[in-house]
């Protein structure tokens, strides 16, 4: 009988201890999300992602945060500078495990270095910027996830958009690791049609007179320019061929539409007509609605991001958040992975983002799989073109062709 | 004037009474619904945002490769299957199966993506493009839904196959009183459809009174094409059921149609050989060839066939030609409307597959997850009688 009298005062205990386990059910956790970006070496990169991921956890805290099981999670984001520098970057994953992140948000700096670390741990890296070949492999780095166009589908696309119109392309890029990585997934491109190529060239980044080079690139007999390099090189290359009537068609990947371009090319306006560079899609098929409202969202949290010019008829010209769009759009997947995986458990919820999709800031689909961690398919590649100073799509492909011009002027 | 009177009082009654013989107009089967839901096999229910636009359109041709052991039984399966695009805009397909694994098949345009149960398409269509998967499926899992059975036997040196045509379901369905010529004009129109290997498209018949619900089901079975061979390691000395052609047996048959289910192989001498069988859905012929004349109207006009015969068999038609149209599509077309075509290839498996899914099947049947489960569950029970036990005690 006192063993029973023991047994049932031992069940008390337990029930007693799980009576202070649901009286934690009110109790608001913290996921935290690390972003990794280069705050003092390219802070327009650096702040649009910031931007985007703040955007998307100030939305979801706003309803209350996430649930899972029978508690709920504020997101908390803590911002890191990697200083363009992969050292840093490695020092900053260490500093965000140390503090319990469940995912770190970069623009791809230090991944190479920093992959590893985050597996350790089962944390999930996300690029939103870089779109470098050998930085994300699903099965070699299971942690690893992209929401921004890759250079191979840029690479791909533009080989798809030029040979067909009979150019003779000039294939240039500077020496940084952002062009020569664009180098070989061009040179990849259009290895099947080397007649559809004059020359290929490469650029000292910085330099700002290229016109040598330029020159060169003109008697090889060459119809197009293809730009692979950091904006100042696409702005050298721009002022290069236009001071010497060299009215050539010039085409980019994304980093033809930095501000910075149109910033140095400010005086010369005309020289930036015909500027035409690759891209992801800001709007899906549905319309310009979904991304319009995100924009608007992101304008009056955050303001505009003025491009410091004007169009001829003086209205300021604003940059669209593509890739605070990215940012915004990771933090969906995330939460959605964190729903699917019941758990904060970073391991559970990296191997969930495998397996969900959410709806992106464009209206578009976003989401991951076992075989692939790229969230803008090479298909979502699309050309744009400038014109006083804003840009719209290119009617000349099928792709672009269908999608709306996105407004870029503000009246001040 | 007696009987103008009496016609007139005759025409006063039949008037309601013709008011209450009702006719109804009676949807037919097809082009749908399905007897079954698998195939096209469905693992999990495809997620709302996976729908092609209406600018859109896709066509399937898929072939399904089954590798089987000594026995006829699946032991591995693959599936090619090609969709091809037509229409300019964004795609985003899922193809539910349970897949363990998926790449790009020759020729493809995109990448196919994967997840647990699904196979992923995403991307842009500009007027055409070619999506094709290369899928490995879990053989346990799709096996069920397979269209024929096949089952090798060895007796000294006399081997037999046998061939079953497993697409074979029951099915409700109706009678009434229908009428003979409208009845022929829609058995001459199904019969055209069929042997223009069209799908069905909507029809209705009128039957006049009360549809009932026919007694008992009906079996309904899906017509097959099937062709195939036995390479023997050398020259068998008779068979049955194929023709030898030097060390090879071949065979044709259509199971269903109004002809056997079963097609039966038997080969002696020969040794063991390796098999490959083709099977096609196919269009009904035999069910739908009118007794007489060139066309059902005909045969209705030459002599009275009773309606209720010429609606059984127009219904019986019409669902197993949605059953053949079924199996054209073993994974799905992510265009209802889309055309289908599949053909289920059967190959004796490479011994290291065959010898791979033995060791398996030996360690299902020794243990598992479910062995595990058991064990835990009865260690549970049992501790729990005995801390009962110690309590009273």
């Amino acid at each position: 009988m006192r063993r029973l009298a023991f047994l049932l005062a031992g069940i008390a205990l337990l029930t007693a201890g799980c009576g202070k386990s649901s009286g934690s059910k009110n109790e608001l956790g913290r996921l935290v999300i690390a972003v990794d970006v280069p705050v003092t070496g390219s802070p327009y990169v650096a702040q649009t992602i910031r931007q985007g991921v703040e955007l998307a956890t100030s939305n979801l805290n706003g309803g209350g945060g996430i649930r899972v099981g029978s508690k709920s999670y504020l997101l908390t984001v803590k911002l890191y500078d990697n200083h363009l520098s992969a050292r840093r970057a490695v020092q900053d994953a260490r500093r965000a495990l140390d503090a319990g992140a469940a995912a770190i948000i970069t623009d791809g700096t230090g991944v190479d270095a920093t992959w590893q670390l985050a597996q350790d741990d089962g944390v999930a890296i996300c690029i939103t910027y870089d779109g470098g070949s050998g930085l994300v492999d699903a099965a070699a780095r299971p942690n690893v996830f992209r929401i921004a166009p890759t250079n191979h589908g840029i690479g791909f696309r533009y080989a798809e958009y030029l040979i067909p119109k009979k150019l003779k392309v000039a294939l240039l890029s500077d020496d940084s690791a952002y062009g020569r990585e664009g180098a070989a997934e061009v040179a990849r491109a259009f290895s099947a049609n080397p007649e559809a190529v004059a020359l290929t060239l490469t650029l000292p980044a910085g330099q700002t007179d290229v016109t040598p080079q330029l020159l060169r690139a003109r008697r090889s007999g060459a119809t197009a320019l293809l730009v692979w390099g950091q904006a100042p090189t696409i702005a050298a290359v721009l002022s290069a061929a236009r001071s010497v009537g060299w009215n050539v068609s010039v085409y980019t990947p994304p980093t033809g539409a930095d501000p910075f371009i149109r910033q140095q090319l400010a005086d010369h306006p005309d020289w930036v007509n015909g500027l035409t560079f690759a891209s992801g899609r800001m709007t899906a098929e549905v319309g310009t609605g979904p991304f319009t409202s995100f924009q608007s969202q992101y304008e009056s949290t955050y303001g505009a991001d003025l491009v410091g010019v004007k169009t001829s008829g003086g209205e300021a010209v604003v940059q669209p958040p593509e890739f605070a769009m990215y940012s915004y759009d990771f933090v969906h997947v995330l939460v959605a992975a964190v729903t699917r995986a019941g758990s904060v458990e970073p391991k559970k919820i990296t191997a969930a983002l495998n397996e969900v999709t959410a709806q992106g800031a464009n209206g578009d689909e976003r989401g991951f799989n076992q075989h692939s961690h790229e969230g803008v398919v090479d298909d979502d590649v699309y050309f744009a073109r400038f014109q006083d100073m804003t840009f719209a799509p290119a009617h000349d492909d099928p792709l672009s062709a269908t999608l709306p011009p996105i407004p870029q002027t503000r009246t001040q | 004037m007696r009987r103008a009177v009496l016609a007139a009082a005759v025409a006063a009654l039949a008037a309601p009474a013709a008011g209450l013989a009702e006719t109804q107009q009676v949807l037919l089967p097809g082009p749908a619904p399905y007897a079954t839901p698998s195939p096209p096999l469905a693992t999990v229910a495809p997620p709302p945002w996976a729908n092609l636009t209406f600018r859109i359109h896709s066509r399937s041709d898929q072939q399904v490769r089954v590798g089987t052991n000594e026995t006829g039984r699946p032991v591995s399966l693959r599936v090619l299957q090609r969709l091809h695009l037509t229409g300019t805009g964004d795609y985003l397909i899922v193809v539910s199966a349970p897949v363990v694994d998926v790449r790009a098949g020759e020729g493809s345009q995109s990448q196919p993506g994967l997840r647990r149960g699904q196979i992923l398409w995403s991307g842009f269509s500009s007027r055409r493009k070619l999506l094709a998967a290369d899928a490995t499926l879990r053989p346990g899992a799709a096996a069920p839904f397979l269209p024929l059975r096949l089952e090798a036997r060895r007796d000294g040196d006399r081997y037999a196959l046998t061939i079953t045509n497993a697409t074979g379901t029951s099915q409700i369905s109706f009678e009434g009183a229908g009428r003979r010529k409208e009845l022929a004009r829609l058995l001459d129109r199904t019969r055209k459809e069929s042997l223009g290997r069209a799908r069905l498209s909507s029809a209705y018949v009128t039957i006049e009174g009360l549809v009932t619900q026919r007694a008992g089901r009906s079996e309904v079975v899906a017509p097959l094409r099937v062709e195939g061979e036995l390479r023997f390691p050398s020259a068998p000395s008779a068979a049955s059921g194929g023709t030898i052609s030097g060390r090879t047996v071949r065979f044709t048959a259509v199971l269903g149609d109004e002809r056997p289910l079963v097609h039966r192989v038997e080969v002696r001498g020969g040794g063991e050989p390796k098999l490959h069988v083709e099977a096609k859905p196919t269009n009904l012929v035999r069910a739908l060839t009118p007794p007489s004349g060139r066309t059902w109207a005909d045969a209705v006009e030459r002599r009275p066939l009773p309606a209720e015969a010429l609606l059984r068999r127009l219904l019986d038609a019409r669902m197993e030609l949605v059953r053949s149209d079924q199996y054209r599509a073993f994974l799905s077309n992510p265009d209802p409307q889309g055309r289908n075509r599949t053909t289920y290839v059967y190959l004796t498996a490479p011994a290291s597959v065959r010898a791979a899914a033995a060791k398996g099947s030996d360690e299902a049947s020794a243990g598992g997850p479910l062995m595990v489960l058991v064990a835990v569950g009865g260690a549970v029970l049992a501790a729990g009688a005995a801390l009962v036990a110690w309590a009273h005690s």
